[in-house]
C-alpha cells in the first residue's frame, strides 16, 4: 500500500513525463554524402569557423544586458572586460528556444526547443567540419566529472551526447602528433578500418536474434562503428598534412579542479584559437560548468559556492558576488577575443573576423530555474555588429532565428533550426 | 549529485503519486490475441466517466480512452492503461468535480485491467547492456590478467538511467565510446603483440671517473681514480653508477671495467666489484637487492686491469658498481661496533682523535653528530689525529667517553650514517679501497626481452594457453580463440564465430603481415566486438552463462569467476539452491565490496558527497566527508552481514561512526577508542541519530553544503525512501520566482511559495517530509534554531495521510509502521541495479509478493536479496 494518497487532480498532467523513445537511424544513413562544404577555393578568405561557449548556471541577466539598445549603450557590469571590443560583438536580449525549464533542459542552449537532440554545433560540424582533423572539438572547464546524458551540451544527429575533454594536455597531444607516430598510426588505421566490417557482420548476426526494441540498441553500435570508420578515414587524409607543433607551454598539471576554472578556461581558449588557426577544426564548443566551487576573486572568497550564488533569491549581496563571478568568466573571454583578433591570416583578416563566436547559456535565470530569455552574445564572424539588440518587443523572435543566420553565414543552406523557421538576417548580417 | 534536484521549489506534477505507476514497462509479450476488444462492462465505465475528456474529439493530455480495443503489443498504450488502472484503483480520476464511478464499477474496471496486464505483460526486457566504465575496466583486467591496467585519460563516462549508471537504457554507445574502445584495444594489443624491436646500431660508450655518480660519501675521486669504501645495501652509501649512460634497447651489451686495488692489507685480496643493472629512474633510496645482478669481477692489481664480460641490459637500465667484500658496512651495526672496538683497542691515538671530534670538551659537551657527517667529520677527526697535543687522557677502552662513543656508533642515525660516512673518507685517503678507472659499454649486440616484455609474453601465453613454438600461425590463433573468445564473450562460442574471427588474422597474414600483426589485429577486433562490450543479448529466461554474468556483475562489477563458470558449464547455476549458494558466497562482507560502494553511492547519492564542499563554517572537510561516507557503507554492509530486518534501515539499535565524529555531529560523548577509528556502537532505538535518516551523509547529500533545502530533502525522501518519482514540470507551466525577501526563517520562506496555489497542491506532499528534517543542518549536525537567528526550529508537520509528526523520531516511527513501503522501494532499486532495466507491471507484482513474504516471515535483508536473486525478474533478460 502507498502510505498516503491524495486525490488532488489535474487532468492536464495526466501522462506527463511519459516520453516516447528516441528514434535511431538506420544503416543507410552512412551512405549519405557529407561533403557539402560550400566554400569555394577562389576566395582568398579562410573558411569561417564557429565557436560556442555556454555557462551551466546562466548569466545574471540584469548585469549582462545593457540598459539601452542600439550601439550607443553603457557597458553593463558583466561585459566591462570586453569594453574595448564593443565594435566586435552584439548582445541579444529576449531570445530563447521556448524549451522546458530546469537544469535538465539546459542543453536547449545548442539543441533548441528539444533538449538532448541534434545540437547546433554538430549540425554545423556535419556540414563544415568534415575536412578537418577534428570535425568538432568539445571542451569543458570547471566540471567535477565528465558531463553525460542530459547534462551534456553536444548531441550527434542520433541524439547521442558527445563527451567533452577537460584535460588540456590530452587535447594538445591529439592536436599535434609526432612524426615517429605517423607510420604506425597509418598502419593501425588502415588495418583497423579494413576489419571493421567483421564486427558489423557479427553484430548483424546478433541483431537478427534480438527483439525489435533491442535492435535500436545495436543500431547505436552500428552507428558508432561507422563513425569510427569515417573518423579513421579522416585521420588518414589529415596524416598527410602534418601541422607543426607551435610549442604552447602547458602547465605541468592540468587545472581540472573546479576551483581552477578560470585558469583552465584561459588555456582552453588558447587551444581553441590554435586549433582554428592551424585548421585542425572549424567547430569548437566550451562548456563552463558550475558546481559548488567557491571562487576567490581579488583576494576575497565569495560568499557562497557558484551554485549557491546562482540561487541568490534576490539577495543583493549574493547577486553582487554572482556578478563578480560572471565578470571573471568574461575576463577570460576577453583574452579569447584578444587572441583571435591578434591572429591574422594571409589575407590580413583577423581570426576573429573569420570566426563566429557565440557566448550564451541554456539557463535564463538560475535562481528560478527559468530557461526563458537566455543572455546571448555574438562576436566576430565578419558581422556588422549592432550593439544591443532587444527582441522583447517582438515576442515571436526565437534564438533559433539567430542560429539560422549564423548557419547561413557559415555557408549552410538551411532555413529552419529546431522550432525556428526564419533567419534574423535583417537584424545582423 | 547536487544538481539532481533544484534548490528552489521543484515544480511537480500534481499527480506525483501517479509516478508509482509511471515506471515504463519494457517487456510486453507478443500475445497472439491482439488487439483485445474491451468487454462491454469496462467499456461502458470508460465511456460513461472518461470519454467526456479523453475521446477522439477531445483528447485531454493527448489521451483517448474512447476506444473499442487495446493493442497490448504497443508499449505506449500499455503504459497508458497501467496508469488508468492505478488512477482508478486510487480514485485519482475522474477529477473530483466530475461524476464518479461507484465502488463496484471501479472494481470491475480494475479487475479487468489487472487481468489484462497480468496476461499481456511478461517479466523481462533488459535492453542490451553495454559494460559501463567500471565494469569495462574490471572485465579487461580479469580477461587480460592485467591487474594494474588503467584506462587512458579522456575515456568517456556513462550516463545514468533509472537512477543507476548500469542501466541498459542509459548506457548508450556513442562514436567517442567506440573510438575509446578501439584505442584501448590497440593499447593492450601493443603490450601483448608488440612490434618487432627496431634494432639500433651497436654503439660504444666510454666513461671515466668523472662520468660516475658521487652519492653522499659512497665514493670519492682521488689521484684520478674513483674509490669505494662501504658495502652497505643502501646504494646511496655504497654504489656509483654512470651519469649519462642508459640502454636504449633491451639487449646484450659488452661491458669493460678498468679497476685496481688501493693499499690492500693482508687478506683484502682479491677485492670483488659487484656489478648490477639499475633502472636509471630508480630512487636513490633503493637497496642493492632492488637491482638485477650481472657480474662479480675480482681485482688484485694495484696498477690497474681491464676486465670484460657480456650481460643483458634492459631498456632504461645502466650499471651499478659496489665493492662487495669491503670491510665496512653502514647497515651492519654490530659489525661496525666490533670493527671500531678492535681498531680503538689497537690504536689509542685513533680512539683519542674520535673522542676529540665527538667530545671536544668532555662528555657533557658533545658535538652534534650531524655536523660530523662525511667529509666534515673526517676533517675534524684527521685534524685531531695530526694534533701533536692530542688529549689522550680518556683514550682507554673502559673510559666513559669510549663507551659513549661506541654507543653512538651502534645507532643508525648517529653512528653508521653520520660517523660512518666520515669513516669512509679514512678509506678513501688511506685505503684499503677498490678503485674504478673507467668503463666501456658496447652494444647492443643482440636484442633481448626485458622483464616487462617477459611479463606480457607470459600473459599472451596464458591467454592462448600455449606458446607459439613450432605451431603454425593459424594453429596458434585457433588455440587462442578457442580459449579466449568464451572468456571474452562470457559464454561458449560456436565454430562459425571462431572461424570468422580466425579469418581476420589469416587474411592479414595472407597479405604478408607478420605473426604479431595478425594477432594484434585479432585482439583489436575481439575487444570491440558487441559480444564483449554488451551483455543481455539473448531474450527470455537467462541460461546458465548469462545468469552467471548477471550475478557476477551485480555483486562484483566484473565477469564471472572460475567457480561460476564451472557451474554454468555444468548447468548447475540455474538450480535455485546453487544460485543462492553462489549469491551467499559473493555477498558483501566489507564496505569496499563493489555492491556496497556502487549501490549505496547511487541509491543514496553518497557518490556526490565529495563535490558538495560544505561552507567552511561547518569545519567539515575531506576527513569528515570520508567518515560520513564510510558510515553509510559500513551500516549497509552490516545490514547484509547481520541479515537485519529492513526496519533497521530506519530505526536501528546500532550505528557506525568514529569517536570524533560522534561527538562533533551526533553529540555522542562517551565513545571509546582512537578518535578516528570507525566502530560499531549500540544506540537506543527511537534515537534521532542512527538509520538512514539520521546520518550525516544523507543530510549532506540533500542539502547544498551551505543551506538546508527542505524541498530537496522532501523530494529525496519520496524518491529514495518511499520509492516515488517526482516527474519533471510540464513545459507549459512558467517558472515562478518566489519573492522570499522579508521572510526570516526557512519555514516562512516555504510558506511563501506554498501560498502560491500552483505550487501548493504538490508542495503540501513534499514539504512535510523535508521540513521535519530541518533540525539537521547541511552536514547533519543537530540544531535547535535556524542559523543567524534565535528562532527555534519547529519541525512539526502533518503528513498527507493525516499523521501528525513532531520530529524525525516520529517520522522514523511512521516509517517503521510502513516498513513494507520502504522495503519494496529498496527491493525495486536493487532489482533495477541488478537487471539494468525499469521494472514493469509484472515485475513489480513479483517483487511486491517477495517483499510481503519476507515481511510476514520477519526475514532479514540478506534473505530478501537472496529471494530477489531467485526471482523471475532477476533471472530473465
Amino acid at each position: 500500500m502507498i502510505p498516503f494518497i491524495h486525490s488532488t487532480l489535474d487532468r492536464r498532467k495526466f501522462l506527463c513525463g511519459a516520453s516516447g523513445c528516441v528514434a535511431l537511424p538506420t544503416l543507410d544513413i552512412f551512405a549519405e554524402d557529407r561533403s557539402s562544404d560550400t566554400q569555394t577555393s577562389e576566395s582568398p578568405d579562410r573558411p569561417k569557423n564557429f565557436v560556442a561557449i555556454g555557462t551551466y548556471l546562466g548569466w545574471h541577466q540584469k548585469a549582462f544586458y545593457p540598459s539601452q539598445t542600439g550601439t550607443d549603450y553603457e557597458m553593463p557590469a558583466t561585459l566591462k572586460p570586453i569594453s574595448e571590443y564593443r565594435g566586435d560583438f552584439t548582445v541579444f536580449s529576449g531570445l530563447d528556444h521556448r524549451a522546458g525549464n530546469g537544469h535538465n533542459n539546459w542543453s536547449n542552449f545548442l539543441c533548441g526547443s528539444q533538449p538532448g537532440t541534434y545540437s547546433f554545433d554538430q549540425l554545423l560540424a556535419d556540414h563544415i567540419g568534415q575536412h578537418s582533423r577534428f570535425a568538432s572539438l568539445q571542451l569543458t572547464t570547471g566540471s567535477g566529472e565528465n558531463r553525460t546524458g542530459k547534462g551534456a551540451m553536444n548531441f550527434s544527429k542520433e541524439n547521442i551526447y558527445l563527451p567533452m575533454m577537460r584535460r588540456p594536455s590530452v587535447l594538445y597531444r591529439q592536436m599535434f602528433i609526432t612524426n615517429e607516430d605517423r607510420i604506425r598510426t597509418e598502419y593501425l588505421l588502415k588495418s583497423g578500418r579494413s576489419s571493421l566490417d567483421h564486427v558489423v557482420k557479427e553484430a548483424k548476426r546478433l541483431n537478427a536474434s534480438l527483439p525489435v526494441n533491442d535492435r535500436e540498441k545495436l543500431d547505436e553500435y552500428f552507428h558508432s562503428v561507422r563513425s569510427l570508420e569515417s573518423r579513421m578515414a579522416r585521420q588518414l587524409t589529415t596524416l598527410d598534412a602534418p601541422v607543426t607543433d607551435p610549442g604552447y607551454q602547458l602547465p605541468e598539471n592540468d587545472p581540472i579542479t573546479p576551483n581552477l576554472q578560470m585558469e583552465a578556461s584561459v588555456i582552453m581558449y588558447d587551444l581553441i584559437a590554435i586549433a582554428l588557426d592551424c585548421g585542425l577544426t572549424r567547430v569548437a564548443t566550451l562548456f563552463l560548468d558550475g558546481l559548488g566551487q567557491v571562487f576567490t576573486i581579488d583576494g576575497r572568497a565569495l560568499s557562497s559556492g557558484y551554485h549557491g550564488l546562482s540561487h541568490h533569491g534576490n539577495d543583493p549581496a549574493m547577486i553582487a558576488d554572482l556578478i563578480l563571478l560572471d565578470t571573471a568568466h568574461v575576463e577570460c573571454f576577453a583574452h579569447f577575443l584578444q587572441t583571435l583578433k591578434q591572429k591574422k591570416g594571409a589575407n590580413g583578416k583577423s581570426l576573429l573576423d573569420e570566426t563566429i563566436v557565440l557566448l550564451g547559456t541554456g539557463m535564463g535565470d538560475a535562481s528560478r530555474h527559468s530557461n526563458r530569455d537566455l543572455p546571448t552574445l555574438v562576436a566576430g564572424g565578419g558581422f556588422q555588429h549592432r550593439g544591443h539588440v532587444a527582441t522583447a518587443n517582438r515576442p515571436d523572435t526565437l534564438l533559433g532565428d539567430l542560429y539560422i543566420t549564423i548557419a547561413q553565414s557559415l555557408g549552410l543552406e538551411i532555413d529552419a533550426f529546431s522550432n525556428a523557421k526564419r533567419n534574423m538576417n535583417e537584424v545582423i548580417s | 549529485m547536487i544538481f539532481k534536484r533544484n534548490a528552489t521549489p521543484v515544480k511537480i506534477s500534481l499527480l506525483f503519486f501517479l509516478s508509482l505507476a509511471c515506471t515504463l514497462p519494457h517487456g510486453v509479450a507478443n500475445a497472439d490475441s491482439n488487439p483485445v476488444l474491451i468487454p462491454e462492462g469496462p467499456r461502458k465505465i470508460l465511456r460513461d466517466y472518461c470519454s467526456d475528456c479523453h475521446s477522439q474529439s477531445n483528447q485531454e493530455a493527448d489521451i483517448n480512452l474512447d476506444v473499442e480495443e487495446i493493442s497490448w503489443t504497443d508499449r505506449e498504450r500499455t503504459e497508458l492503461w497501467e496508469k488508468v488502472l492505478f488512477n482508478n484503483q486510487h480514485g485519482l480520476m475522474p477529477p473530483q468535480d466530475h461524476d464518479q464511478p461507484s465502488p463496484e464499477e471501479r472494481k470491475v474496471l480494475s479487475a479487468w485491467l489487472d487481468s489484462q496486464l497480468t496476461t499481456h505483460i511478461k517479466v523481462g526486457g533488459t535492453p542490451p547492456r553495454r559494460l559501463n566504465q567500471a565494469e569495462y575496466l574490471k572485465t579487461l583486467r580479469e580477461l587480460l590478467y592485467m591487474h594494474d591496467y588503467e584506462l587512458p585519460p579522456g575515456f568517456p563516462g556513462d550516463s545514468e538511467a533509472n537512477g543507476f549508471d548500469n542501466s541498459g537504457e542509459g548506457l548508450v554507445m556513442s562514436a567517442s565510446h567506440m573510438a575509446s574502445y578501439a584505442q584501448v584495444a590497440s593499447e593492450v594489443a601493443d603490450l601483448l603483440y608488440p612490434q618487432p624491436k627496431q634494432s639500433v646500431p651497436s654503439k660504444i660508450q666510454k666513461g671515466g671517473v668523472d662520468d660516475l655518480v658521487l652519492s653522499f660519501s659512497a665514493s670519492a675521486v682521488k689521484d684520478g681514480k674513483l674509490r669505494l669504501a662501504s658495502k652497505a645495501r643502501d646504494i646511496m652509501r655504497s654504489c656509483t653508477w654512470p651519469q649519462q649512460h642508459q640502454a636504449k634497447m633491451s639487449g646484450v651489451y659488452r661491458i669493460t671495467v678498468e679497476g685496481s686495488v688501493f693499499k690492500p692489507r693482508d687478506g683484502d685480496l682479491p677485492m670483488t666489484l659487484e656489478i648490477r643493472a639499475r633502472q636509471v629512474s630508480a630512487s636513490e633510496r633503493s637497496v642493492i637487492s632492488n637491482f638485477r645482478f650481472l657480474k662479480d669481477l675480482d681485482f688484485s692489481s694495484q696498477s690497474g686491469q681491464s676486465q670484460t664480460f657480456e650481460a643483458e641490459l634492459y631498456e632504461g637500465e645502466t650499471l651499478s658498481f659496489r665493492w662487495k667484500n669491503a670491510e665496512f658496512d653502514h647497515n651492519d651495526l654490530k659489525a661496525t661496533v666490533k670493527l671500531m672496538t678492535e681498531w680503538f683497542n689497537e690504536d689509542r691515538r685513533w680512539l683519542a682523535a674520535w673522542q676529540q671530534a665527538v667530545f671536544p670538551r668532555g662528555l657533557k659537551k658533545r658535538t652534534p653528530i650531524q655536523t660530523l657527517r662525511g667529509l666534515n667529520g673526517w676533517n675534524v677527526i684527521s685534524e685531531a689525529l695530526n694534533d701533536p697535543n692530542l688529549d689522550m687522557s680518556e683514550a682507554t677502552m673502559d673510559s666513559a667517553e669510549t663507551k659513549e662513543l661506541l654507543r653512538i656508533l651502534s645507532t643508525v642515525g648517529g653512528g653508521t650514517h653520520n660517523l660512518g660516512d666520515a669513516l669512509c673518507h679514512y678509506y678513501f685517503n688511506n685505503g684499503p679501497s677498490l678503485q674504478l678507472h673507467g668503463y666501456t659499454i658496447e652494444g647492443p649486440f643482440r636484442l633481448v626481452d626485458s622483464d616487462i616484455d617477459k611479463k606480457y609474453k607470459q600473459i599472451a601465453k596464458q591467454i592462448a594457453g600455449t606458446e607459439k613454438g613450432e605451431l603454425s600461425n593459424e594453429a596458434y590463433a585457433r588455440n587462442m580463440l578457442e580459449r579466449f573468445l568464451p572468456r571474452a564473450f562470457r559464454r561458449p562460442v560456436d565454430d562459425t564465430t571462431t572461424e570468422a574471427f580466425l579469418s581476420i588474422a589469416t587474411e592479414h597474414w595472407r597479405q604478408g603481415h607478420s605473426f604479431n600483426e595478425g594477432m594484434h589485429l585479432l585482439m583489436r577486433n575481439i575487444l570491440i566486438s558487441p559480444q564483449f562490450l554488451y551483455r543481455s543479448l539473448r531474450p527470455g529466461k537467462l541460461d546458465d552463462h548469462d545468469l552467471a554474468a548477471r550475478l557476477s556483475y551485480f555483486f562484483t562489477q566484473g565477469p564471472p569467476d572460475r567457480q561460476l563458470n564451472d557451474l554454468a558449464h555444468a548447468g548447475k547455476l540455474t538450480e535455485t539452491e546453487e544460485l543462492q549458494r553462489q549469491a551467499m558466497r559473493l555477498m558483501p562482507t566489507s564496505r569496499d565490496h563493489p555492491l556496497v560502494q556502487n549501490f549505496t553511492g547511487q541509491w543514496l547519492d553518497t557518490r556526490g558527497l565529495r563535490s558538495i564542499m560544505p561552507d567552511p563554517e561547518f569545519k567539515f572537510g575531506e576527513r569528515e566527508i570520508s567518515v560520513a561516507k564510510a558510515e553509510v557503507e559500513l551500516f549497509f554492509t552490516d545490514m547484509i552481514k547481520g541479515n537485519r530486518p529492513l526496519r533497521d534501515f530506519v530505526d536501528p539499535d546500532f550505528m557506525w561512526t568514529t569517536p570524533y565524529f560522534a561527538e562533533k555531529i551526533y553529540q555522542i560523548k562517551n565513545m571509546k577508542g582512537r578518535r578516528d577509528k570507525l566502530q560499531r556502537i549500540t544506540i537506543p532505538r527511537g534515537s534521532r541519530h542512527g538509520g538512514l535518516l539520521g546520518m550525516s551523509a544523507i543530510m549532506m547529500t540533500t542539502a547544498n553544503g551551505v543551506d538546508t533545502q527542505p524541498v530537496l530533502r522532501g523530494v529525496w525522501v519520496m524518491e529514495n525512501i518511499l520509492g516515488m518519482t517526482t516527474p519533471e514540470p510540464p513545459d507549459d507551466v512558467p517558472a515562478l520566482t518566489p519573492d522570499i525577501r522579508g521572510t526570516t526563517t526557512p519555514r516562512e520562506m516555504l510558506m511563501a511559495h506554498t501560498n502560491e496555489t500552483a505550487c501548493a497542491s504538490c508542495h503540501q506532499h513534499i514539504d512535510p517530509l523535508g521540513f521535519v528534517l530541518e533540525n539537521f543542518d547541511p552536514v547533519g549536525q543537530w540544531r535547535e534554531s535556524w542559523p543567524g537567528t534565535d528562532r527555534k526550529i519547529n519541525a512539526s508537520v502533518v503528513l498527507p495521510d493525516g499523521s501528525p509528526i513532531n520530529d524525525v523520531i516520529d517520522l522514523k516511527k511512521w516509517l517503521v509502521r510502513n516498513e513494507v513501503v520502504f522495503s519494496k522501494n529498496l527491493a525495486e532499486k536493487l532489482m533495477v541495479y541488478g537487471t539494468g532495466r525499469k521494472l514493469n507491471y509484472a515485475e513489480r507484482k513479483e517483487i511486491d509478493s517477495i517483499v510481503r513474504h519476507n515481511h510476514a516471515n520477519d526475514a532479514g535483508f540478506r534473505e530478501l536479496i537472496l529471494a530477489l536473486i531467485a526471482s523471475d525478474t532477476f533471472r530473465t533478460k
